[in-house]
């Protein structure tokens, strides 16, 4: 698990570390920014009998310096889906149903600021498993 | 996976899936790995013995008649002693007997095992935490000092919303039956056919155990018995929600 993280964050580093360096030292020392957009892969769930679920985010994580202070915000960016069961026809159908809208509860949950989600065992909990571990690791980088 | 807190957030999280189920335990204490250990150990402890999938359960064995009732360990003996109960505080509407006359009581199962893993954290000392198997759950405490547990509760038709937003500051067991998930998986064992006209139920109370086992013969009941069954309950609160959309809460159901 671990060596997968740190091979994952070499490739996602080369993204697009933006610093905005040269503008700050023009304009004297106001509040410095530095945004890196980077993507976090969770870990595969099984769901039930019918296979399994890996989600991926892409989150931005914007640090602003002003003087000693230090704020980091993170923004989910894209959620992307690349490992579903579809071994079966039903697989297929449920998941045609239930994916689109997954992914858009998935973004949305993080503004409704809901730490939990209650509810009947299925695909969602596979997504929100694979998800969580996901945001976990954003948290971490 | 266990993951070292990050700045803003405090404490552990570790996602498994164990007993069939995503189970995923989010500690908002400061804690060490041991005592999540502990309570990944006893939740594979509960699959071993528990689960009707494996051969060499005791369950299992029970079934095949190799094993005596009297003879299983005490915690089987005791969970399926509460079945019986259940059976009965629920009309028969919770019964781990099967069609084919073997017995299989993972309704209970996987509350029971969640409330004892809760214990196992109030031992070590915890007390802001939520654990939850395949979205039933127990939370305890905050989420963070200033702020409560937040459990959104699925909408059964729109899985973008959810239905209902229950705030936690105390110690709460959520479950949520419904068949929006895995097909009809909850049949009404009076009529042998799955439920009329509704969508889900959410119990809310002290034990996951007896609230997951409520939502699970609440749904069953359909609409018509299922918002009355659940307004006698003594200790749990109740949401109810219709296929025609109607939404049935006990007076006490603690959402906000």
């Amino acid at each position: 698990m671990r060596k997968s993280i740190i091979i994952l964050l070499t490739v996602a580093a080369l993204a697009l570390p933006i610093v905005d360096a040269t503008a700050t030292a023009a304009t004297k020392a106001k509040a410095k920014k530095i945004v890196v957009t980077k993507r976090f892969t969770g870990s595969v769930a099984s769901v039930d009998r019918w296979g399994s679920l890996q989600v991926t985010i892409v989150v931005r994580k914007t640090t602003t310096i002003t003087g000693t202070k230090k704020k980091v915000t993170r923004r989910m960016t894209a959620v992307t889906v690349p490992v579903y069961p579809n071994h079966t026809d039903r697989s297929v159908f449920i998941n045609q149903n239930a994916l689109p809208t997954l992914k858009a509860e998935a973004l949305k949950a993080q503004s409704a600021n809901i730490n939990m989600v209650s509810g009947a065992t299925d695909t969602s909990n596979g997504f929100e498993q694979s998800l969580q571990s996901a945001i976990v690791k954003a948290l971490r980088a | 996976m266990t993951v070292a807190a990050p700045t803003s957030l405090p404490g552990v999280r570790r996602v498994e899936h164990i007993m069939g189920l995503p189970v995923v335990v989010d500690v908002r204490d400061d804690c060490v790995g041991d005592v999540l250990d502990q309570l990944f150990d006893w939740l594979r402890w509960v699959d071993a013995t528990f689960s009707t999938f494996k051969d060499d359960s005791e369950i299992s064995r029970i079934n095949r008649g190799e094993l005596r009732r009297e003879d299983a360990h005490p915690h089987v003996r005791q969970v399926l002693d509460r079945c019986e109960q259940l059976r009965d505080e629920t009309d028969g509407y919770f019964d781990m007997r099967t069609p084919d006359g073997s017995i299989d009581p993972s309704g209970l199962v996987k509350g029971w095992a969640v409330d004892r893993a809760a214990a196992i954290f109030d031992d070590a000392g915890l007390h802001n935490y939520a654990v939850s198997a395949g979205g039933d759950m127990r939370v305890r405490g905050r989420a963070v000092p200033e702020l409560a547990w937040r459990v959104g509760i699925q909408h059964p038709q729109d899985r973008q919303q959810v239905a209902a937003v229950i705030e936690s500051t105390t110690d709460l067991a959520i479950a949520t039956s419904g068949a929006y998930a895995r097909g009809e998986h909850v049949w009404n064992p009076h009529s042998g056919r799955p439920p009329v006209g509704i969508l889900s139920v959410t119990i809310v109370g002290a034990e996951l155990a007896t609230a997951d086992v409520y939502a699970t013969a609440a749904f069953a009941m359909g609409a018509e018995l299922a918002p009355h069954w659940t307004a006698r309950l003594h200790g749990y609160e109740a949401m109810t929600i219709l296929a025609d959309e109607t939404v049935f809460k006990t007076g006490g159901f603690p959402d906000e």
